[in-house]
């Protein structure tokens, strides 16, 4: 059996052979080295920081990998392993992990904030502004105190507000200078500048109470204005009661606050709903009804892109598999243009040249074809496009892959009498396989999630006037998307976390199902 | 054994000297961050530091994509948060339902410069149902009828209009009537409200009601067959995006275009003469939806303790004539503020101005977000040509569907 | 070295076929230079042959417009080419690092540790973002030069799918090479870590091209983790800072866009022209046994 490759002394592999022996050792012990001065250093931040789990984690992740590289000619496969496989739970695995945690809760616009902040949110927005509203400087007396000097708007009385209650002073000893700033009377120190700054939070928090319940508030550093609370929260029962009616609110388990007939705050927080968005896509009408035609859609979508790019590229491959063919060097390079331009470019320019009427497809063509009007016409204008965007990658690998099958067995089978359909069916085309099949199944699992080639190209659409959420072109992925970011308030993750978790158990197990049915693991026993 | 000691050695010695050079607390300073778009960052850094300036407080402008201003305040880092935001108006129901920015007082003076509508537009309804305002508006923008008066003449009807359109069209092969960007909810908001629609309703306290869908509305339906005409026609049709509708009209194939003051510089460098007016009247008034933009103080502030200085930026300084004056000469919008209004000499943006008196701010509740997707659709399907969807039935369905995703 | 039976007399109508393939490979990316080209700054203003011809639009991406927003044309230029070439490298080092434990260890959960690999890919990236980024939000409050707004970070995230279908084609080709080659190596007293480092690496220098090839164009291209993680438009990769440069204003600067298109491109190419060499041999060898 001849070896299917020749040593290549490139200087590259040259200089990869360098790092063998002495040299080796010594890069190592350099880099441990310096990953265990920064890792440490990172350490020690997290630890001044407060953040003890973090800091524990990281330790325990840098002593494993200490562990692994200092045991010498143990542990070899963890060795090598190792830095891939960090990457990939800090930037992969943690990230799902984090994406089923918001599965079970609901996180959606108004369901953002915590408990306390939704608390203290309602408590603001639910000010009742009077009708007063005043200049204002804030000072300081003699003994410290904030006072605030104020002018009415309308009527321009004068008043001292502190935080004891509110004064009427007489008009003539505050001044309203030209740019409108209102100049203290004598015994008071305007705030200026930096003690300005540092009083922000005072200033801010500062109340004068008035006679008849309600007080002075500060708007910025030049206004006040009188109100009341509309709401108010009485902690020992968990509830927000409104002063005027006394309705009260109370927390409904949801992440609202919700009253006796019904009414839901706005303002609310997140919290675990446990499997609520999961049941959706079962239960609610409007989540079921397109996800199952969405769903073989998508199988359609993804299969046809892949096989039928597989074919192109295997045909254009074969056609190129010639020895001494001329230009082959030059079709290859131009053959893989679609390859070169970034995707999302290539599906802005695909939009405009296929526009009904103004397209330049349709300019060139005898006949309108409404590709991106028609239900199954933009079908077909997703998948070609798809597949002019994936055909350059299968037409690589399918040159790579016709180049390996040794020549030696298809003559055998010609001499054997075969003809070349014959030959090509039984010796090439398993051989391929054994090869492809895995790039196969890991590009129809990418194209099942493609995003980006549906959204750019046709928004998910058309859609007929009779269908809500899904469109003729929309994918589980982009039907997703619309699902959570618009409908409904908009913006739910809690939901779009759900489904996603669906989508990746179906393109898990039909893929693994694939690799498993596939001989690609055999060897791997 | 020998290697070990070295490393660990090693490690220790730069170990240590990290923790030397720990990071300190950075030193409280008085500084403000904005977030600004590109468009804006600009002005906003001028005006601004002026403030800053007369105040003594630092300001930094970062600039972020216009969408992300919104979308990452949910989740930016405290340390690198914004204290004010530039932002449009129908941001202000998300933001405050997530807490992300804070409730605004303005003095009766200053609000009085400022119409009632753009106020509105920044408000949010509380749990009492009151108007809480939640932004200083700034600059705003809506779409026109820009007529080319050199094939044209500004319709003094709805009905003239559509003659004018449909006899420039039938002049030449390749001649467009009226262009506007097809299956665009906003550009034909025009249209959509000429025919009696509306998308949400007001309550007794003037909020905006979610549930008072208008898209599928009697009145509404009983015109659309105005609809059904005009795509018959082929005065409109949904094939038509927003390049081939501007590309039409600068190259003067195209009676009337309707677009907004984003292409002032353009239909001044084209050398063609236009005029710009609000749609005629149809069956209601034709006016168009308003687009406010505006400053917004963020839940931030109060972190970094700047909160009263933010507010002053924001709610005192940003309305006022100056501020408004210099911000919209350097964006190409008209002012909010009716005293710096009246001082824009540029013809065509008060021309734009005027096209939206009566409009409608683009409702800023959250649940307007499942209105986009199904009323662009209608109209998509609408001026679809041969095939296209009776306009009664694709309004109407595109009124039960958006009731349905609001549930 | 596939059918050396084939005639030689068939040969014009595989010409023929391929240019037909080319033709319709090539026309969008030929509409785009043609508006790159062209004074006309719409998208659905240009035709595929160029109406008239200018250099403006190259110029709109190096200087500034007066009143127009910032060109950064260059800074993404470089970002996305220092970026895609050490995502490359280290892809490939990594990949080849564990692709060799898998090749020739033997070890528990070897077949389902690849498959595992494989599979966790698929995970849909849409919502994995915002975990992503919030991760690397958090990140960066302890180490600031990986956190947010940070090519260091996004860096790390590309590297994080490293083990992946590459994996599986580099183990391919290791396996192709024959373990005599290790046990000779090893008699001789080498260490596992120099059999990799002196034996297969070397050998596997086209099925490494190959790879790094993939990564390079792969990120050179990649839009969707850049634009989540990266926030102030200096700091930006090439696909999104050209996305931004047409999202401002609807469709102003289609010309200048198009122009930097096709700039964007060189790299890619110039990518395609190096490893054109080890294309043929260097990704499947071996992996088909006869």
């Amino acid at each position: 059996m001849t070896t299917p490759f020749r040593y290549r002394p490139s200087w590259l592999a040259w200089l990869l052979s360098l790092f063998s022996g002495t040299g080796g050792l010594i890069v190592k012990i350099v880099l441990l080295s310096l990953l265990n001065a920064m890792v440490g250093w990172a350490i020690i931040v997290l630890f001044a920081q407060d953040r003890l789990v973090w800091a524990l984690g990281t330790l325990v992740v840098l002593a494993i990998f200490d562990f692994v590289y200092l045991r010498p000619n143990k542990l070899l496969p963890a060795k090598f392993i190792l830095p891939g496989s960090v990457l990939l739970i800090a930037y992969l695995i943690v990230p799902i992990f984090f994406t089923i945690n918001t599965a079970f809760q609901k996180y959606s616009t108004g369901h953002v904030l915590s408990k306390e902040e939704a608390i203290t949110t309602n408590l603001e927005q639910n000010v009742v502004q009077g009708e007063k509203f005043f200049l204002m400087t804030p000072s300081r007396d003699e003994s410290g105190a904030l006072v605030l000097v104020l002018v009415d708007d309308t009527t321009g009385q004068t008043y001292l507000g502190r935080a004891s209650g509110l004064e009427e002073i007489d008009p003539a000893s505050v001044e309203v200078d030209e740019f409108g700033d209102v100049i203290p009377p004598a015994g008071l120190t305007a705030l200026v500048g930096d003690e300005l700054f540092g009083a922000d939070a005072e200033l801010a928090a500062f109340e004068v109470p008035l006679t008849g319940g309600g007080v002075i508030k500060t708007e910025g550093i030049s206004g006040a204005y009188d109100s009341a609370p509309g709401l108010e929260y009485d902690s020992a029962r968990d509830v927000l009661i409104a002063t005027d009616t006394g309705v009260e609110y109370a927390d409904n388990g949801r992440g609202s606050f919700v009253s006796a007939d019904g009414d839901e705050l706005v303002v609310g927080w997140r919290e675990y709903i446990g499997f609520e968005n999961f049941t959706a896509v079962i239960t609610n009408p409007l989540v079921r009804a397109p996800f199952l035609r969405a769903f073989v859609w998508t199988i359609v979508f993804a299969a046809s892109t892949v096989l039928i790019s597989f074919a192109i590229g295997l045909f254009l491959a074969k056609l190129l598999d010639k020895p001494k063919f001329r230009f082959k060097r030059l079709y290859r390079s131009l053959l893989i243009v679609p390859y070169a331009v970034p995707g999302f470019l290539s599906l802005l320019v695909f939009k405009g040249l296929l526009n009904d009427d103004y397209g330049l497809i349709n300019k060139l063509l005898p006949f309108d074809v409404p590709w991106l009007f028609d239900p199954w016409w933009a079908r077909a204008s997703v998948i070609l496009v798809s597949v002019w965007l994936t055909t350059p990658y299968f037409l690589l690998v399918c040159m790579g892959a016709l180049q390996a099958i040794p020549g030696e067995l298809v003559e055998a089978a010609r001499v054997d009498g075969a003809g070349r359909w014959q030959v090509f069916r039984k010796v090439t085309l398993p051989l391929l396989l054994v090869v492809v099949t895995p790039l196969i199944i890991a590009s129809f699992a990418y194209n099942f999630n493609n995003f980006n080639n549906v959204f750019l190209l046709t928004g998910g659409g058309p859609t007929s006037s009779d269908q809500s959420v899904a469109g003729a072109t929309d994918i589980l992925i982009s039907y997703t998307y619309k699902l959570a970011f618009e409908a409904g308030k908009g913006q739910d993750y809690g939901l779009a976390s759900a489904i996603s978790i669906y989508i990746f158990f179906i393109v898990a197990a039909m893929s693994a199902s694939g690799f498993l049915r596939s001989k690609a693991l055999e060897n791997m026993k | 054994m020998k290697k070990h000691v070295a490393k660990l050695v090693a490690g220790l010695t730069v170990a240590a000297f990290a923790a030397l050079s720990l990071p300190t607390t950075s030193g409280a300073a008085a500084s403000l961050r904005i977030w600004a778009d590109a468009d804006r960052k600009a002005s906003v850094e001028k005006v601004a530091g002026a403030w800053g300036k007369k105040n003594g407080v630092t300001v930094t402008v970062v600039q972020k994509d216009f969408g992300k201003i919104r979308d990452d305040l949910k989740t930016v880092d405290v340390a690198t948060a914004p204290d004010v935001i530039v932002g449009a108006h129908d941001w202000v129901g998300e933001l405050a339902a997530n807490g992300s920015v804070i409730p605004l007082t303005v003095s009766k003076s200053a609000s009085a410069k400022i119409p009632s509508y753009a106020l509105d537009a920044f408000s949010y309804a509380n749990a009492k149902g009151n108007k809480v305002l939640y932004g200083a508006p700034v600059a705003l923008e809506n779409v026109g009828l820009v007529v080319n008066t050199k094939v044209a003449k500004v319709p003094t009807s709805f009905a003239d209009m559509v003659s004018q359109a449909t006899a420039f069209q039938k002049k030449a092969a390749g001649n467009f009537g009226l262009v506007i960007p097809g299956g665009d909810a906003y550009h034909n908001y025009p249209l959509f409200s000429g025919l009696c629609g509306y998308v949400f309703g007001k309550d007794a306290k003037g909020n905006l009601n979610p549930d008072d869908v208008g898209v599928g509305n009697p009145k509404l339906l009983a015109n659309a067959g105005d609809v059904d005409s005009w795509n018959k026609s082929g005065l409109l049709s949904s094939k038509v995006d927003y390049g081939i509708a501007k590309n039409a009209f600068l190259a003067g194939k195209a009676a009337f275009w309707v677009t907004g003051p984003w292409e002032k510089d353009t239909l001044d460098k084209s050398g063609l003469k236009v005029k710009i007016v609000q749609m005629p009247k149809n069956k209601c008034d034709s006016v168009p939806f308003l687009g406010v933009q505006g400053f917004m103080v963020t839940k931030f502030a109060k972190t970094h303790g700047v909160e009263s200085q933010a507010r002053d930026l924001v709610g005192s300084y940003m309305l006022s004539e100056g501020a408004q004056t210099q911000l919209s000469s350097e964006n190409g919008r008209a002012p909010a503020n009716t005293d710096a209004a009246a001082k824009i000499d540029d013809r065509l943006l008060k021309e734009f101005a005027a096209a939206g008196k009566g409009g409608v701010p683009m409702p800023n509740i959250p649940e307007m977000s499942s209105v986009w997707g199904d009323l662009g659709t209608a109209w998509t399907n609408v001026f679809k040509g041969a095939d296209a969807t009776p306009a009664k039935t694709a309004f109407r369905t595109a009124g039960k569907n958006i009731k349905a995703k609001i549930g | 070295m596939s059918d050396p039976t084939q005639r030689r007399g068939d040969d014009w109508w595989r010409h023929l076929i391929l240019w037909v393939a080319i033709a319709l490979a090539v026309f969008p990316p030929l509409y785009v230079i043609t508006a790159a080209f062209n004074a006309d700054q719409t998208l659905s203003g240009t035709s595929l042959l160029p109406r008239s011809f200018t250099l403006e639009n190259f110029k709109g991406l190096f200087v500034q417009k007066e009143g127009g927003a910032e060109v950064f044309f260059v800074r993404w230029f470089r970002a996305s080419v220092i970026i895609a070439v050490l995502n490359a490298f280290f892809t490939v080092f990594i990949g080849a690092l564990s692709a060799y434990a898998f090749s020739r260890f033997r070890f528990r959960g070897r077949r389902m540790g690849m498959l595992f690999l494989l599979l966790i890919q698929m995970f849909p990236g849409l919502l994995n973002l915002v975990a992503i980024y919030l991760i690397v939000l958090r990140t960066g409050e302890v180490v600031p030069a990986l956190g947010l707004n940070k090519l260091t970070a996004l860096l790390l995230v590309y590297l994080s799918g490293a083990m992946s279908i590459n994996l599986w084609l580099m183990k391919g080709f290791f396996d192709s090479i024959p373990s005599e080659l290790d046990e000779s190596a090893r008699v001789d007293g080498a260490t596992p870590a120099q059999i990799f480092w002196g034996v297969i690496l070397p050998l596997a220098v086209p099925v490494l091209s190959v790879v790094g090839m993939f990564a390079f164009v792969g990120t050179l291209n990649e839009f969707m983790t850049a634009s989540v993680l990266l926030e102030t438009v200096d700091n930006f990769t090439l696909p999104l800072g050209l996305q931004a440069y047409i999202s401002t204003n609807f469709e102003e600067n289609w010309g200048s866009f198009a122009a930097g298109v096709l700039i964007a491109q060189i790299p890619a190419i110039i990518g395609f022209i190096f490893v054109q060499k080890y294309i043929i041999a260097g990704l499947t060898q071996g992996s088909v046994k006869g």
